[in-house]
């Protein structure tokens, strides 16, 4: 047959029954995918050419996915087991399972107090989770809440943007986008595409990171910085504004509040501690200053990790007072803040309002670090904990290996990990494509994303389970959102979600969730809610700066220890799709070819990598990504500063050899 | 850039773009899922160069690396019981239901792209999508690409692309006023 000219035609060749448009729900992006289906079974997927931010395209997870729904592995029925030792023994149904659950928890909370149940909810677990835990645990009476999910209450607070950048779509009308800590070509390729149509349309890109990652390889102006630095070359750069304005900068109309106070408190930073914390040159930060000066509009994007660490409000005050924000092209673009504000507890709130948990604060490493302290101390023990995925085997790590453990561990999840090995009961988790819901995305985008298979027999989504274990606490007036068939009603539980919400007030579900037309999802602004004279509280520079905090021991841990993202999901969860962990090593650990020379480590070697709270396996992946005082790796470590050396080798020796080596 | 010839009628190729390659794997997976294939064998494989330090400048490329569907292909010679082959429109390919596995096509490719399917013992290499080709569709790893590092299209409709490219950049650097 004649072939047509076409740059890229999508569709199927397989043959299927039925097909589901939704949205891919494995990163913030949220790319628009079609999935063909057969028999229940998915035999095909490709991405959506609709979809404004993706236009059919699709990253490696995006359709490595299907592989986890179809896992042999997959939990599929509940399991309990009354000791560690034991063998899990599956238990008949559901509700069984909560029944026997919900005894052992309240006598745990009459025996030792409600403070002493702990939730972890990972991303896996999705936003009903997270909010059903949430308010599950107000009404406990537990400020014990971790979760990757943002709850801020009061809109006008940072991170929401008071001027938001304008979506991936629009950064075409960039003249310059700025990218900062944020491996946008390694953790959303998708939106990266547009990075590059941006940059062939003449638009300089800028990135900075310590390691060279993907996309400072593609970057007009590569910086390397020192660790976790970023916000302070925010700050560099706004001193530099203030002290020399250039023909577009105008404070007086960025519309602050108090700004000789804000000015004022940029005249006390140093510039000699801001180039030693960045460890970039006075021509490095002339260049940037330089590439920032004559382009407009300019688009900054801030990676997750830089919300944690102080100054990252310098980043809204920046887009504002260089005139960047409300323009195509320009704005403010943080990474992962998809949450609209909302207030999980509401209609409860007022039973304990001084125990609502501030979803960002009990992320920032500093609460967890501090929390692992009081544990490890003996201050505060957990005698149940809950978790939804992988928690003990991420950021709640340090549970594992207590001398004194839970009495009761459980665990709401679809595949093994090490959280289940720890657990007393499993519950099998829904995917996320085994459930119908609401879901934000990093462009401000809101979408109605439709299942496209059913659960597996014997899997819930976590709003079922949030229900049905309030049931049997007596609180099933504050989990409203049921059927006449006893299972949740997501329609009505995100109903309650967008009228919870300041920004999503206006939205209808029933047009959201039209999936056989084209889709269009809503885009919310925060800039509708701004009252009063629309003035911006302006973030006002920290007193000093300085380098990421030292190790307590740098002379025995003497290299820095940087969590990378992979292709695959992080975690064990990328174990589970044999696709992508076939592409990269999830024990990877890369090694500059200078410090592993020093320390004899060839490509491929088992190494251990020791912290002063324990050592941990992987295997040398020498590249040149990192610098020598550096190593780097999917695998989470609790502290920031290690030590490498071979499996044959002792920590002794290595500290010999790198001691020679590094300054 | 390197034209794959996919096609012998000099119509579609197969365009490799290392430049907008960001080494994120999504042609794999997509090829994966289009051929129904394990995790084991990848008939196109996105190879990282670097980085290295050239001239003071840290440079890191990916390079997605396929079949080249050779004017002479070594492997369809090397293969013994006629398997591997090369069509008309010039794709070489391996018939499933005659292929032994005994991998002598994989020695003689000089790239090394033939590789064993674990799950089924056979031969498994790149058909250039030759069934969607057919339907008018895309290559299932040009579909997925997200930064159209690999497009498919005819040397006429990439010559006007480049064109078309090469006027933007005139046009936005402020050169054409």
């Amino acid at each position: 047959m004649n072939l047509r000219l076409f740059d890229r035609y999508s569709g199927t060749r397989k043959k299927h029954e039925r097909w589901v448009r939704t949205v891919c729900q494995e990163c913030s992006l949220r790319c628009g995918l079609i999935a063909y289906l057969k028999n229940g079974g998915i035999v095909d997927i490709h991405g959506d050419d609709d979809h404004p931010v993706s236009r059919g395209r699709l990253c490696a997870r995006g359709l490595a996915f299907v592989q986890g729904i179809v896992s042999p592995e997959r939990i599929t029925c509940p399991a309990f087991r009354k000791s560690l030792q034991e063998p899990f023994t599956a238990m008949e149904d559901w509700e069984k399972a909560l029944d026997w659950y919900a005894e052992r928890l309240r006598k745990i909370k009459d025996q030792h107090g409600a403070e002493s149940i702990f939730i972890g909810c990972d991303p896996e677990a999705d936003l009903d989770f997270a909010i059903g835990a949430t308010r599950f645990a107000v009404l406990l009476g537990t400020p014990h809440v971790y979760h990757p999910f943002d709850f801020p209450q009061i809109p006008s607070q940072f991170p929401w943007p008071p001027y938001p950048a304008s979506p991936c779509y629009e950064w075409g009308h960039s003249k310059c986008l700025f990218l900062i800590e944020a491996d946008l070509a390694a953790t959303h390729p998708v939106a990266f595409g547009w990075v590059l149509e941006a940059q062939q349309h003449g638009a300089k890109i800028i990135a900075a990171d310590t390691r060279f990652t993907r996309t400072l390889s593609k970057a007009d102006l590569p910086l390397r910085i020192r660790p976790n630095s970023g916000n302070v070359l925010g700050l560099a750069l706004m001193k530099i504004v203030l002290e020399n304005p250039g023909p577009h900068d105008d404070i007086a109309q960025a519309r602050f509040n108090n700004p000789e106070k804000w000015r004022a408190s940029f005249d006390q930073l140093s510039w000699e501690d801001m180039k030693n914390a960045l460890g970039l040159t006075p021509e490095s930060l002339k260049e940037l200053q330089d590439l920032l000066r004559g382009n407009l509009p300019t688009t900054i994007v801030t990676g997750r990790n830089l919300a944690a660490f102080e100054g990252y409000g310098v980043w809204p005050t920046l887009v504002s007072a260089k005139g960047w924000g409300g323009t195509k092209g320009g704005g403010w673009y943080p990474l992962e803040s998809t949450t609209p504000p909302l207030n999980p507890c509401r209609g409860i709130a007022d039973r304990s309002t001084e125990k609502v948990p501030q979803g960002k604060e009990t992320q920032a490493p500093g609460i967890l670090k501090e929390l692992r302290e009081r544990v490890k101390k003996g201050e505060v023990r957990a005698r149940a904990i809950l978790c939804a995925g992988d928690c003990l085997g991420d950021f709640l790590s340090f549970f594992q290996g207590l001398e004194k453990r839970p009495d009761l561990m459980a665990t709401f999840g679809s595949f093994p990990n090490i959280t289940q090995e720890l657990s007393h009961l499993v519950f099998p988790a829904a995917i996320w494509a085994e459930k119908s819901g609401l879901c934000f995305s990093n462009d401000r985008a809101i979408h109605w994303a439709e299942k496209i298979l059913e659960p597996r027999p014997g899997c819930r989504s976590g709003l079922d389970f949030w229900l049905g274990l309030a049931k049997r606490f007596g609180w099933a007036e504050a989990f409203p959102w049921i059927k006449e068939d006893g299972s949740a009603d997501h329609r009505s539980f995100y109903q309650w979600v967008v009228e919870g919400s300041p920004v999503l007030k206006g939205f209808q579900l029933d047009r959201l969730k039209d999936q056989n037309q084209a889709p269009d999802p809503g885009f919310w602004s925060l800039r509708v809610t701004m009252e009063g004279d629309g003035k911006i509280e302006p973030t006002p520079a920290p007193k000093t700066v300085g380098s990421p905090a030292p190790a307590l021991d740098r002379e025995h841990f003497p290299l820095y220890f940087q969590k990378i993202p992979f292709v695959s999901r992080s975690g064990t969860i990328g174990r589970y799709w044999p696709w992508t962990q076939n592409l990269e090593e999830e024990d990877a650990v890369q090694i500059n070819p200078e410090t592993a020379r020093a320390l004899h480590i060839e490509n491929g070697d088992a190494i251990l990598i020791s912290s002063p709270v324990g050592t941990m396996e992987g295997r040398a992946w020498i590249s040149r990504m990192v610098p020598p005082w550096m190593v780097a790796s999917p695998k989470n470590s609790e502290e920031d500063w290690v030590l490498v050396h071979k499996k044959d080798q002792t920590g002794d020796e290595a500290l010999t050899l790198l001691k020679e080596f590094l300054p | 850039m390197n034209p794959v010839n996919t096609k012998s009628e000099g119509e579609h190729y197969l365009w490799v773009d290392t430049s907008r390659c960001i080494g994120c794997f999504s042609c794999e997976v997509a090829c994966k899922m289009e051929h129904e294939l394990p995790a084991g064998p990848r008939p196109i494989m996105v190879i990282q160069i670097g980085p290295v330090e050239h001239e003071g400048e840290m440079i890191l490329t990916y390079q997605p690396a396929t079949c080249l569907h050779c004017n002479s292909p070594a492997c369809v010679e090397a293969c013994p019981t006629g398997a591997m082959q090369k069509r008309a429109d010039g794709l070489v390919f391996s018939e499933a239901e005659i292929c032994i596995g005994c991998q002598r096509c994989a020695i003689a490719c000089p790239f090394g792209i033939p590789q064993l399917n674990p799950g089924t013992g056979k031969i498994s290499k790149c058909d250039g999508c030759a069934d969607r080709v057919e339907k008018g569709l895309s290559p299932a790893c040009v579909l997925s690409c997200p930064t159209e590092a690999l497009s498919f299209m005819t040397p006429t409709k990439k010559a006007q692309r480049i064109r078309e490219q090469f006027s933007q950049r005139i046009l936005q650097s402020g050169a054409g006023r």
